[in-house]
């Protein structure tokens, strides 16, 4: 075939354009690091990378609300614990209370006490966090959740929504709980049912709240102990209107069952004294604790008032108990999410480190790869280049003349 | 002996014309489109002596260039197919640049306004995390419409560089009818066509080929005739047309190409292909409009489904939230060579359902008809035009008023002016609507199973604001009172289906029990309620294009495909370049020059040139010894 001189200088130069323009490729990866800079580079890489790319942020902002889950749910569980604190302060106080040797001012001096621990309840369940927002406000972190009425009532200000944040694809966690949840939601009583001396007693006989011994036998009504006697007692459903009790005999401190419960009651009921048990409702911490420092200011002179006291102070440190085994329970279901956080922080954390690989391996140079690519390209543009220089320098003429 | 003589002359005469085409091949040697020459010599036969002929030398009979049509041919054709890719993969690295970058995309910006959407939904009450969200939608509109614009920019150097192809079409075509007409006048019948003129005009036509596809028909009266395109005239024997760009009848931004004729400049952008105006088209019509096009659709999606959101939720004064962007209006064109004046106006009606297709509407005199304007395929519309019941196809609402005359049409492009057009709205960072619109709970003591979902306000402006409870009278009948115990609404209970009210709705399930209740609350206090910012960050991974597509998914196909038809380009390029080697390998093996054929040509005329010489010295030596024995 002939070669036109001309089209072969053309075409050698040609090449080692198109050579250099290889060996500045392959260059520019090595120096970046990046195989695939934009799209064209390669479209099927490029578009896993994005999306790995995005998942990567994805997870990142997960780790974001995974902390900002963390801090609040840690503030609640220090506010569980610093109300659980002051709830056995003030059952150590109403202990106290119950001594008999107590007199009327022993008893305002400890409710002054307990007036100041409400505070410091109130206090804690009005908790703010690091942006401001109320601990138990539901939604309403804006409305104080727990104001105390002209009356000393406590009620509760907040909502009843939970605030969840999304910390991976499909969990989310809920950041706190509810005011109403953690305070206001307690059992009344034993949890089953409450018990109260009526208020025109005028014997000596308190009693205690009771316990269930066979809850299948327990019908849900409101019932009275009433003493026909100071030995015997009858028990009628007064929600139905039957008797459920005609005739018990009364001996202080022994056992009443019926209907699968039983209470006791001491000292020495007159005629006509009653006691009244109902079902359990729940009943806020807060009105316990006022329930409490009323009977503690209430003069206890009489055989009567004492009893009414001593009821009194037993149904509070029934409820106290209540209320410092069900901030309990809260406190444990957030220690539960707080491990369930730590679990999904190592689980997108290692997410993350394999989202991490499976980009670099698309997107990053093979360095190995690449460099044995580059000293080819070099080996070559050298051999057309020196391939060149050498056949350029043929020529006829050159032989002719000499 | 006068034999002898002539005969040698006749060699001398005819070796210098061949050592004169030699050197002129040599001296050409560099020369872009010249064919090497060589002489075609004949032995001139001589008289009949007796039963002896002895030829009586040599005559040129030609010097002939030496020329493959077929190959030249080739060239032509592989060299506007090489350009036509060449220039569409350099244009489209840029849009590939701009968009497909794998670090810092169109994604990018997207994934950061969720996250600041989840961290208000974090914090719901931080104004600094409310801030953030309103600063990253503006970087993002301004990201958006900083790529829209360099994609606007793109268009003005594609609209620059075919004006500036066009004249150069224009300028070549004048200067093939001008050497046709050297050529025609230099090619009398028997006379031979200079060749350099011829290669001059060959050249011109490969140089032609680089702006676009180029044929030519040979002429019996040596001129050529040279069609570019499909088939459009360009220069016919001595007259040339000149090639232009005018402005598109719909969209004045885009240039179209004409060519003049006798009967004025007609449109000719789609016959032509080939060469760099070739590749300038197509990038504009199968990367740049789409990229635009597809832009536009994603920042209509996503502003429509965040102002969507925005509204379902309530902001944190406790007030129904606004719309979040705006984006700019279905761009409606009219042709300019529409005869009616009716004003076409053009809504979305649902940016879910709007692709990001052009239109061409269309009235006969009667009917109005769409049609897509890149495939020519009828779009349905329904409805009849009119403002109560419009014409709706798409996604969008057409209201045509009256007025049009028949042949009328409008170019409809439902997304190309969106970004143009986007803009945040909100300016205050407390409009964000994070919070849900109601609060909805069982009532504790409930006994039945029943369950009430976190309802809706699907209609802000008939929410009739307040605290409701719906409680059961029995189990399958409901009522719903207000704060202050009105019943403003009651009904039969059926699982699952929606409770509507006040502007409000609510889905139960379950077997609620007869006195069950569930407390509906106005959510206004609830500042601290995350939940619909929550469902606003999910919008992006949502199916919401075409019920089909996710924004996020979107935004990868664009890129993908962006990158899938550079790629392909960058690999025809090269492909087509080698195709355009060859081909010029074979032209020059026909008819380019060797240096070394040429120095050994040189050697053997001049060796010819000095034996002739030598036989007209011993022509001359034998008439001396003729003379001298005479004399003697």
């Amino acid at each position: 075939m002939r070669i036109s001189t001309a089209e072969f200088t053309s075409q050698a130069i040609l090449e080692i354009d198109n050579q250099s323009s290889a060996l500045q490729q392959t260059q520019n990866e090595l120096s970046t690091g990046v195989a695939v800079q934009t799209a064209a580079d390669n479209p099927v890489a490029a578009s896993q990378i994005v999306q790995l790319s995005q998942q990567q942020a994805q997870l990142s902002q997960y780790g974001t609300n995974l902390q900002s889950a963390q801090t609040r749910l840690t503030l609640e569980e220090s506010s569980l614990s610093s109300a659980t604190n002051t709830l056995q302060s003030i059952r150590d106080l109403a202990v106290q209370a119950g001594n008999a040797t107590l007199n009327d001012s022993n008893r305002a001096q400890i409710a002054t006490q307990i007036q100041t621990q409400i505070q410091a309840l109130l206090g804690t369940a009005n908790t703010k966090d690091s942006n401001g927002e109320y601990l138990f406000a539901g939604y309403a972190t804006q409305t104080q959740p727990f104001a105390t009425d002209s009356g000393g009532n406590v009620s509760y200000q907040g909502d009843a929504g939970t605030r969840l944040i999304q910390v991976s694809a499909n969990q989310s966690v809920a950041d706190s709980d509810t005011g109403a949840t953690a305070f206001m939601n307690v059992p009344a009583g034993n949890g089953t049912f409450t018990t109260a001396a009526n208020a025109g007693n005028s014997g000596s006989g308190a009693i205690d709240s009771g316990s269930v011994t066979d809850l299948t036998q327990w019908t849900p009504d409101n019932y009275a102990l009433t003493f026909t006697s100071p030995t015997t007692y009858q028990i009628t459903d007064a929600t139905t209107g039957t008797t459920v009790v005609a005739n018990g005999s009364y001996s202080s401190g022994a056992e009443i069952q019926f209907q699968g419960v039983q209470v006791s009651v001491s000292g020495t009921p007159a005629a006509g004294d009653s006691f009244s048990i109902a079902p359990s409702s729940n009943q806020s911490m807060f009105a316990t604790l006022t329930q409490l420092t009323q009977a503690l200011t209430q003069p206890a002179d009489s055989a009567a008032s004492k009893a009414q006291l001593a009821t009194s102070i037993g149904n509070a440190l029934t409820n106290l108990d209540q209320g410092i085994s069900h901030l309990s329970t809260v406190s444990a279901s957030v220690g539960a999410r707080l491990n369930m956080l730590t679990a999904q922080s190592t689980i997108n954390t290692s997410t993350s480190t394999t989202l991490a690989t499976q980009q670099s391996n698309l997107q990053n140079v093979d360095y190995a790869s690449a460099t044995a690519t580059l000293s080819q390209q070099m080996v070559s543009l050298q051999a057309a280049e020196q391939s060149y220089a050498a056949i350029a320098q043929l020529s006829l003429f050159k032989f002719l003349s000499s | 002996m006068s034999d002898m003589l002539n005969t040698s002359v006749s060699g001398l005469m005819a070796f210098q014309q061949e050592l004169d085409t030699t050197s002129n091949n040599i001296a050409n040697a560099s020369t872009p489109g010249y064919s090497r020459e060589s002489v075609n010599l004949v032995s001139v036969p001589g008289p009949q002596i007796g039963q002896l002929s002895i030829g009586n030398g040599v005559a040129v009979n030609s010097v002939q260039r030496i020329f493959n049509q077929t190959v030249a041919s080739q060239v032509v054709s592989a060299t506007s197919a090489y350009n036509q890719l060449n220039s569409f993969s350099s244009q489209a690295a840029q849009i590939d640049n701009l968009l497909g970058s794998t670090t810092n995309g169109l994604s990018t910006q997207l994934q950061s306004l969720v996250s600041a959407l989840q961290t208000v939904a974090n914090s719901p009450t931080a104004s600094a995390s409310r801030q953030a969200f309103l600063s990253q939608a503006q970087q993002l509109v301004s990201n958006l419409q900083s790529d829209d614009g360099s994609l606007q920019t793109l268009n003005l150097q594609a609209n620059t560089q075919m004006t500036s192809d066009a004249s150069q079409v224009t300028a070549l075509a004048q200067s093939i009818a001008t050497l046709n007409k050297q050529i025609m006048a230099d090619t009398s019948p028997s006379a031979q066509a200079p060749g350099s003129l011829l290669d001059q005009r060959n050249q011109l036509i490969n140089q032609l080929a680089t702006y676009a596809n180029v044929t030519t028909t040979q002429q019996s009266d040596g001129s050529v005739n040279v069609y570019i395109g499909s088939g459009q005239t360009l220069v016919t024997g001595t007259t040339a047309s000149s090639l232009s760009t005018i402005a598109n009848p719909y969209d004045p931004s885009e240039d179209d190409l004409a060519i003049s004729t006798p009967a004025g400049l007609t449109d000719v952008t789609a016959q032509i292909s080939g060469g760099t105006l070739g590749g300038t088209l197509q990038f504009r019509s199968q990367m740049l409009d789409p990229a635009r096009d597809g832009l536009g659709q994603i920042a209509l999606v996503l502003s429509s489904a965040v102002n969507t959101q925005n509204q379902a939720g309530l902001d944190q004064s406790g007030n129904p939230g606004q719309a979040v962007f705006a984006v700019g209006a279905v761009q409606v064109l009219p042709s300019s060579s529409n005869a009616g004046t009716p004003a076409v106006t053009a809504t979305v009606s649902d940016a879910n359902a709007v692709t990001a297709n052009n239109y061409i509407l269309r009235y006969d005199g009667t009917n109005w008809t769409l049609s897509n304007a890149s495939t020519g395929a009828p779009v349905t519309m329904t409805g009849n035009g009119s403002a109560g019941n419009p014409f709706s196809a798409d996604g969008m609402s057409l209201v045509v008023a009256a007025g049009a005359q028949a042949g009328d049409s409008y170019r409809i492009s439902p997304t190309r002016a969106a970004v143009a057009g986007m803009q945040v709205l909100l300016t205050d960072p407390s409009q964000l609507a994070a919070a849900a619109p109601l609060l909805t709970s069982a009532t504790t003591g409930n006994t039945g199973s029943g369950s009430i979902d976190a309802g809706s306000v699907p209609n802000p402006a008939t929410w009739v604001r307040g605290d409701y409870t719906l409680s059961f009278t029995a189990a399958a009948a409901y009522q719903i009172t207000n704060a202050v115990g009105t019943v403003v609404a009651n009904g039969a209970y059926t699982a699952g289906a929606p409770i509507n009210f006040n502007g409000m709705q609510v889905t139960l399930s379950g077997a609620p029990a007869t006195g069950d209740s569930f407390a509906i609350d106005d959510n206004a206090s609830g500042s601290g309620d995350n939940r619909n910012a929550v469902a606003m960050a999910g919008l992006l991974d949502q199916p919401l294009i075409g019920g089909n597509t996710s924004i996020n998914g979107a935004v990868n196909q664009l890129v993908t495909s962006i990158g899938i038809k550079t790629s392909q380009a960058q690999a025809g390029t090269t492909a087509q370049q080698a195709v355009l080697t060859d081909a010029s390998n074979a032209q020059q093996s026909v008819s380019g020059v060797n240096l070394d054929e040429e120095a050994a040509n040189l050697v053997q005329y001049q060796q010819a040139y000095q034996a002739a010489a030598e036989a007209i010295k011993v022509a001359s030596t034998l008439f001396q010894s003729v003379l001298s024995a005479v004399q003697s």
